[in-house]
């Protein structure tokens, strides 16, 4: 969806809705809302895995959305600064949960998977075209949480490494490596998944 | 490693036939099994216990009733799939005791075992690995199994899992759940009649939903777990005897008798306590 | 090279790809190029999730009061259900679980695979309504569930007593939520136990087919 045809039904566009919510106006703010609300959402809930966690996460992203706002001067786009707004209530959630979300420039260490453990090169037919949507958020709804917020971040949401970095306060060669770890784990799944499906025709 | 796999591989070549038991005997069948590799298990009476094996084979020990059924055991020739099957014989009408086959398998760790039963009890101790249980009315029992993922689906089997860790997914219709120590990234029960107790500290910092339809949920956790925790019951009661902290945000507006939510410690894992009628009491250890 | 090296620089080369080495090593190691074929196509099938979910009127709700408690702004300036003004059409009550329509596609699927069992089993066409074990209730919640159960009496009587039950209970639990979800149609938890049910409610299903089918 481009700016340009991002309106609100009252024919204001997402810029002037952003000035007015900047003033205050609350109608312009509920529209920035409904604009919104639904990729910060998914956000949230790919994140964390849990409806009730996602639901209060959205709430306080739009709220220091509403107390923020005034601070967007539009260098970047403001779906681009709201995103990195609501990853960031995420985070913090997360840090204050205590959760291991990636270990502070952990060395690369051998897989230590949940799962089974799996030789290699003991592997089978390739995954390409037999995946669907469905699994694959089962899946990933299923990886440890430290994986699963790397794994959002880059490959579902498209941050770089090197912004990974940043908000995660570890080395690009630990985003790396936890990326790396998640797809394998989410590789093994899906494969796992597939196979069960067959076993049971 | 490679040559080992290339060993193991090359002696599966020899070992991929079907098997048959002559029936009302006890006979044993090893079977090898390539890392990573499948069991299927079908056995509708009698009983299928899986322990842990010493190497890369499964060992069926397996022993009929009645002449009236046969056991097939058999691999893939790549030792991928392993197949143990209780069948009745063509023009055979067993009944129930005469189909029973008890079996006690030994398994290597990492591989996947799907066991479908009607109302022969499962037993799985001591075992790592990706388990799919299937069962009619045979309890099912699964304990000190780590690293593990536990699907357990019951009509009106009774479900025991103890000492387990990983993820876990349990659907039981009228069967009662009694999870004890069961921690992981990913713990979710669901019943409609059957009443569903949890004892441990829902540790890991994972996310745990019990829901239950007419079924009571009982939670018993000790002053030192960490939970951010939600119970709602519709149309049920519930009761907290657990010391939790206001959360700062609610999603929902807590209805005193049938719904609270607070966190302990940290809150590290999410717990989500929910019944239509059943009801729900938290208490500590 | 081998496969353990390739695989330990892995992480760091998958996107920007590697030195002439480690490129000669993927290109003739079967299992390291099946490897990262699988890695990247699992990577490319991420991009394509979109946002999918909605968060339920609540959030909205309860930002609104959040708001007018510290005084930001007053409470009859927002919408009282949600907002108004969206780009995207009303969502007054339009809203159906993905997982409820799966989850009931399910139990239909299984139904009909039941009546084509039935059609196709010569041996049961003749006892289309056998003996229902003395201490069951006098009737299944649908018809449907009656054949379910009839067909297990077949085999087992104690079995197709315990899925009777069961069935007994789902449609029950699938009767009481939808009553919750007509009451109170925003009512998240009420659509939650709905779909609970009827995922029972195939799960049962599933079971009781493979039972026949076996």
């Amino acid at each position: 969806m481009t700016l340009a045809k991002k309106t609100i039904a009252s024919g204001l566009s997402e810029a002037e809705a952003i000035d007015l919510a900047k003033a205050g106006d609350a109608p312009a703010f509920e529209g920035l809302y409904g604009l919104h609300k639904r990729r910060v959402y998914s956000l949230c809930l790919r994140m964390t895995g849990n409806t009730a966690e996602a639901e209060d996460l959205t709430q306080e992203a739009f709220l220091q959305l509403y107390r923020k706002i005034s601070t967007f001067r539009g260098e970047s786009a403001f779906s681009t600064w709201l995103h990195r707004l609501a990853v960031n209530v995420v985070l913090m959630h997360l840090r204050k949960k205590g959760l291991p979300e990636v270990s502070l420039d952990e060395a690369l260490e051998p897989q230590h998977e949940d799962g089974p453990k799996k030789d290699i090169g003991a592997r089978d037919n390739v995954l390409a075209g037999s995946i669907d949507r469905v699994n694959l958020e089962r899946a990933i709804e299923s990886l440890p949480p430290g994986y699963r917020i790397i794994f959002v971040l880059h490959d579902i949401e498209g941050y770089e490494h090197n912004e990974i970095a940043e908000m995660m306060g570890c080395s690009i060669g630990n985003s790396k490596s936890q990326l790396h770890k998640a797809r394998m784990k989410l590789r093994d799944l899906l494969k796992l998944s597939r196979a069960e499906k067959a076993s049971r025709r | 490693m490679k040559k080992l796999d290339a060993a193991v591989l090359a002696g599966l070549i020899l070992v991929g036939s079907a098997l048959s038991l002559a029936a009302g005997a006890a006979r044993q069948i090893k079977l090898a099994i390539a890392p990573g590799g499948s069991v299927n298990v079908v056995n509708n009476c009698g009983s299928v216990t899986l322990h842990p094996g010493n190497q890369r084979q499964v060992v069926v020990n397996a022993a009929t009733h009645s002449d009236k059924v046969e056991v097939d055991a058999n691999s893939t020739p790549d030792g991928k799939r392993v197949d143990v099957r209780t069948h009745a014989l063509p023009q055979q009408k067993p009944s129930s005791s005469e189909s029973s086959v008890d079996y006690d398998i030994a398994i290597p760790s990492g591989v996947s075992v799907t066991i479908t039963t009607a109302t022969a009890p499962i037993t799985i101790e001591s075992v790592g690995g990706d388990f799919s249980l299937s069962s009619g009315t045979g309890p099912v029992t699964v304990k000190n199994a780590a690293n593990a993922r536990v699907e357990v689906r019951g009509v009106a089997a009774p479900v025991v899992l103890s000492n387990v860790t990983g993820q876990v997914e349990v659907t039981s219709s009228n069967g009662s759940v009694q999870l004890t120590n069961v921690s992981g990234s990913r713990v979710r029960v669901a019943a409609t009649s059957g009443n569903i107790t949890y004892h441990g500290d829902f540790s890991g910092g994972g996310s745990y939903v019990l829901s239950t339809h007419t079924g009571a949920i009982e939670v018993t956790l000790p002053p030192s777990a960490s939970v951010d925790l939600t119970a709602r019951s519709l149309k049920g009661s519930v009761e907290n005897d657990f010391p939790l902290q206001a959360k700062s945000h609610m999603t929902f507006d807590p209805a005193a008798g049938r719904s609270f939510a607070g966190t302990s410690n940290s809150g590290s894992s999410s717990v989500e306590l929910e019944s239509f009628s059943g009801r729900i009491r938290v208490k500590k250890q | 090279m081998n496969c353990k090296q390739f695989q330990e620089v892995l992480p760091h080369i998958i996107e920007s790809g590697g030195n002439p080495d480690q490129e000669a090593h993927l290109q003739s190691c079967r299992e390291c190029g099946e490897l990262v074929r699988d890695l990247r196509y699992i990577a490319d099938q991420a991009r394509l999730l979109l946002p999918m979910h909605d968060p339920n009127p609540r959030v909205w709700n309860n930002i609104q009061k959040s708001l007018a408690r510290e005084g930001l702004v007053p409470e009859d300036r927002m919408s009282r259900q949600g907002h108004t003004m969206t780009n995207s059409p009303a969502q007054k009550k339009s809203w159906t679980p993905l997982g409820l329509i799966l989850a009931a596609t399910a139990v239909l699927a299984l139904s009909l695979l039941l009546v084509n069992y039935r059609s196709t089993n010569p041996a049961n066409q003749e006892n289309l309504a056998p003996p229902v074990p003395d201490n069951s209730p006098a009737t299944a919640a649908n018809a449907d569930d009656h054949v379910l159960v009839s067909q297990l009496a077949q085999q087992d009587a104690d079995v197709a007593g315990a899925y009777q039950a069961s069935l007994e209970e789902v449609s029950s639990y699938i009767s009481d939520a939808q009553k919750a979800v007509n009451d109170d149609p925003d009512d998240s938890a009420a659509q939650e136990h709905l779909r609970d049910a009827y995922q029972q409610k195939a799960v049962l299903y599933q079971m009781a087919t493979a039972l026949l089918l076996e």
